[in-house]
């Protein structure tokens, strides 16, 4: 049942992934003023939407999780901050790639490279806690409340890292006002790659959470033959 | 409250009577501005007040990190978190409570610091110094909940320590921009009001933390 | 035609970092299905000797 289902969506994302290529590279024109190299902009944007949008998870599923209890919010938080994680590693390399031709620099403290930098760096503490501490629901409540605590922290990042710029005003003009999507062809191949991502991310989540629901099951049957085994011996 | 009142005298009594926590932050402080000195080589005066600031709010955190935690950290020593979990005081209460005990230790450390920052970077006890103080005090009350959420979590697994770090930096990433921007600011010589937004963002910073301790603080202090 | 370097560099990493996180996600799954195996042989030694116990 689910397997006709994931089989389904990833031939979705097949499909939409190889449109969005064939756009990204072939049918939009090129940017004026930046030329080709703006075309890594059609993926580096989806690769942030999918980031922000687990991260999003990350913290309802932790809020769920303390509020109602249940595995599934643990694993379903688990899934989404490493997908995240993936994600957020791909928009800042692609930014610093795509930097570098266009504003001659790989790094810059402009605002959303810093804030998408904090990010980066939170949730990696967020990873590093689920790696380090092992699985208990006493680190699945950990998770939970970094999980809360750093989406709750995003919105004050974000305004003092953009006022922490706009005293000591950057080089270089925001992002927004250099890639002014001129033609309606780009906003489709935008349009299209949005999807296309979306279909991955969901796909990306459905394998990883049902393996993580089987990790989480297996745990704790295990737990529970150790309890069996342990009193079959006191017998 | 009475429980607040209850946790926070017993912390403060065992300080009084042990005081290590806060002599290891002052020393701590200390050690990490004298690094701060040699490593910046600053030339001293008015000139300096950015990285005077600067050094200050790295001596702050890095000592901090390592001092805010012990009010929680010296319970789970004392196989006493299972006792406060068992006790019928309230959750946020005990979360405030230690919330301050380690801004008072924060407070003892912080003076100490100032006042080698005043002599290791040539500044004059003046306005510039009072002008400081409001975004001293909201950073340190806004890292000591940080560090006492993260202590309860950090404590009880393994490596805890090195994740302490790796969790407390990015989180108080506002509070540190606006506190360092205000400080050099005050310690440059300006007026109030060029700290306005950086004491607002600080304070959004606290008040969110504060919050967050008070409700969150069950779901840490509880076992399986 | 500049900068297609670039370009190219950042739609390889793109794709290859999705390829390695599959590889990634597999591995643990094939990690998680040999536990699964464990599991199963456990739990036939267990059922093996509770009928045993009660045979005798």
């Amino acid at each position: 049942m689910a397997n006709t289902f994931t089989r389904t969506l990833a031939a979705l994302t097949g499909l939409l992934m190889f449109a969005a290529i064939y756009m990204t590279f072939v049918f939009v024109p090129t940017e004026a003023e930046q030329g080709i190299v703006q075309r890594i902009f059609y993926f580096h944007v989806p690769c942030a939407w999918v980031a922000f949008a687990a991260f999003g998870i990350v913290a309802i599923s932790g809020i769920f999780y303390l509020w109602l209890g249940g595995q599934i919010w643990d694993d379903l938080g688990y899934t989404c901050a490493e997908i995240g994680m993936v994600f957020c590693t791909l928009v800042l390399v692609t930014g610093s790639i795509w930097a570098r031709p266009i504003w001659g620099v790989w790094w810059t403290w402009d605002s959303r490279l810093t804030t998408t930098l904090i990010l980066w760096l939170l949730y990696g503490g967020y990873l590093m806690l689920r790696a380090m501490a092992g699985d208990s629901p006493q680190v699945a409540r950990f998770a939970a409340v970094i999980g809360i605590v750093a989406a709750a922290d995003v919105p004050v990042i974000v305004v003092s890292v953009r006022l922490w710029r706009t005293i000591h005003p950057a080089v270089l003009i925001t992002k927004q006002g250099q890639h002014g999507l001129t033609d309606p062809r780009m906003v489709a191949t935008l349009l299209v790659a949005l999807a296309a991502f979306t279909a991955l991310f969901a796909l990306l989540l459905l394998i990883r959470f049902a393996s993580l629901r089987t990790r989480s099951r297996l745990a704790a049957l295990e737990r529970e033959l150790n309890l069996i085994d342990a009193a079959a011996g006191d017998l | 409250m009475a429980g607040f009142v209850a946790v926070l005298r017993k912390d403060l009594t065992l300080e009084l009577r042990g005081g290590e926590s806060t002599l290891a932050l002052v020393a701590l402080s200390i050690l990490i501005l004298i690094v701060m000195v040699f490593a910046l080589n600053p030339a001293g005066g008015a000139a300096d007040a950015p990285i005077a600031a600067g050094a200050l709010w790295v001596a702050m955190i890095f000592a901090g990190m390592a001092g805010a935690a012990r009010t929680v950290l010296a319970e789970r020593d004392n196989g006493c978190l299972r006792a406060l979990y068992l006790s019928p005081l309230d959750r946020g209460a005990i979360f405030l409570a230690k919330l301050a005990a380690a801004s008072i230790f924060m407070v003892v450390a912080e003076a100490a610091v100032v006042l080698m920052l005043v002599l290791f970077f040539n500044l004059d006890f003046d306005l510039r110094l009072v002008r400081m103080l409001p975004a001293l005090a909201l950073g340190l009350i806004g890292f000591a909940a940080l560090a006492t959420l993260l202590a309860a979590i950090s404590g009880r697994v393994h490596a805890g320590d090195l994740l302490m770090p790796l969790l407390a930096v990015p989180m108080y990433v506002p509070a540190l921009i606006a506190g360092v921007k205000a400080s050099a600011a005050a310690l440059g010589g300006a007026q109030w009001s060029a700290m306005g937004q950086w004491l607002r963002i600080m304070i959004a910073f606290d008040v969110l933390f504060v919050a967050a301790g008070f409700i969150l603080f069950e779901h840490l202090l509880g076992e399986d | 035609m500049e900068n297609l370097g670039y370009l190219g560099a950042a739609y390889a990493i793109i794709f290859g970092v999705i390829f390695l996180y599959v590889i990634f996600i597999q591995r643990r799954q094939a990690k998680l299905d040999e536990r699964m195996r464990a599991m199963e042989a456990r739990l036939a030694e267990v059922r093996d000797h509770l009928r045993r116990r009660s045979a005798d």
